[in-house]
């Protein structure tokens, strides 16, 4: 899976706003005029406050394992975002996209989730744009 | 007067003081219900709390802020990662992307910010505490009274607060509120507005003025947000781990 993908600037501009809103906590490890993606079997996934996190059994391009981990938007800011319970739980395969950690460490700051059978959630509001585009790419178009 | 005319004279005097007293509470705008950032397309919408005018630092409070800024910059420290309610005047001027619910009564306004679950009451009137007996407090003591339409809060028994925010503070400061009902948006939304001054003169220079309007949420609803719980279950897994057996 091409694990680095660019949006348009529109997109990342959408993105900043779609923190500035949902962060009242500081992030600063994560980047987020960037995204990454990766696509993997979710080992735990955890709804909670102030943010979720998640562990995700991830292959590189050479097959090699890895376990990636992530954080992201607290649970409130996730339902809004279209999170229902029991949408993400172990054993799932999805795509997640994130802003990943300035130091170069794998996994990052979710943004977006989507499975194969077409749930999905993200940032929406005045970020829709950007969750517009995940929706498009996860979906291919 | 006999004693049956000197009770219905009373009762009729109660009757007529307990009708004025609600037609003046009748008077002033009712604030009840749940607000989110203005300018936003609901609730979520981004942050519009304007940036507080940045008052010059004492050196006292430049000091405090380098020492601190030394100290977790660039981590993901801060009060709210660690599940600490915002405190005025954050909470007031961060509520909005979590929204915020006020439930109006003649005697007091109660806040709950979704954020934190945290809670900030404004007393009026004899319902107030003496002095003595407020306990300082990260949102402090908040006092209020009307003039006009404008709700009018004074807040103090604030405790000393320095974090990331622009609005630091020693334990020293007090904030003055001015709320106002500002018609509706394009929506048709309410509009609620603020002018906030905080003074502090041992962290600044000068009273630091701020603005901010939210849009009230047709039909909102908070919803719950746990915190402590991811601290909680770290501690569970670490018990667990030293124990050498599973989670239970």
């Amino acid at each position: 899976m091409n694990k680095f993908i660019r949006y348009s600037a529109a997109a990342l501009l959408g993105l900043g706003l779609a923190f500035t809103a949902a962060a009242h906590h500081s992030a600063v490890q994560f980047d987020f005029a960037k995204q990454v993606q990766y696509t993997g079997t979710v080992k735990e996934f955890a709804a909670i406050n102030p943010h979720m996190r998640m562990t995700l059994d991830w292959k590189d391009a050479q097959g090699k394992e890895h376990e990636v981990r992530f954080e992201g938007h607290s649970t409130n800011n996730m339902y809004r975002a279209g999170y229902r319970k029991g949408m993400v739980k172990a054993g799932d395969i999805i795509t997640v996209n994130a802003a990943p950690y300035r130091d170069g460490t794998e996994g990052g700051y979710v943004i977006a989730v989507s499975k194969p059978d077409g749930t999905f959630f993200g940032m929406k509001g005045r970020a829709q744009a950007t969750g517009e585009a995940v929706r498009k790419q996860a979906e291919g178009k | 007067m006999t004693q049956v005319g000197r009770i219905v004279k009373s009762v009729a005097g109660v009757a007529v003081a307990l009708a004025a007293g609600v037609c003046i509470a009748a008077d002033h705008p009712d604030l009840t219900g749940v607000w989110t950032n203005a300018g936003g397309p609901g609730i979520g919408g981004a942050t519009r709390a304007a940036p507080p005018e940045r008052a010059p630092l004492t050196p006292l409070a430049q000091k405090r802020l380098e020492a601190y800024n030394k100290l977790v910059g660039g981590t993901d420290d801060s009060p709210g990662r660690w599940c600490t309610g915002t405190g005025m005047p954050g909470s007031m001027l961060g509520s909005g992307g979590y929204p915020m619910e006020i439930i109006q009564r003649p005697e007091q306004i109660t806040v709950v910010y979704e954020a934190h679950n945290e809670i900030r009451r404004i007393y009026f009137g004899d319902r107030n505490a003496p002095q003595a007996d407020r306990v300082p407090g990260r949102d402090g003591y908040s006092s209020g009274h009307w003039e006009g339409d404008t709700l009018v809060v004074e807040t103090d028994n604030l405790v000393d607060q320095v974090d990331q925010r622009n609005t630091s503070h020693s334990d020293q400061a007090t904030i003055v509120e001015r709320y106002k009902l500002d018609g509706k948006d394009a929506q048709g939304r309410r509009i609620l507005t603020v002018e906030m001054t905080m003074t502090d003169p041992t962290f600044y220079t000068k009273p630091l003025v701020m603005k901010k309007s939210w849009a009230q949420v047709p039909n909102g609803r908070l919803l719950p947000y746990e915190c402590p719980e991811e601290m909680w279950l770290d501690r569970i897994a670490e018990r667990a781990k030293q124990a050498g057996v599973p989670v239970p």
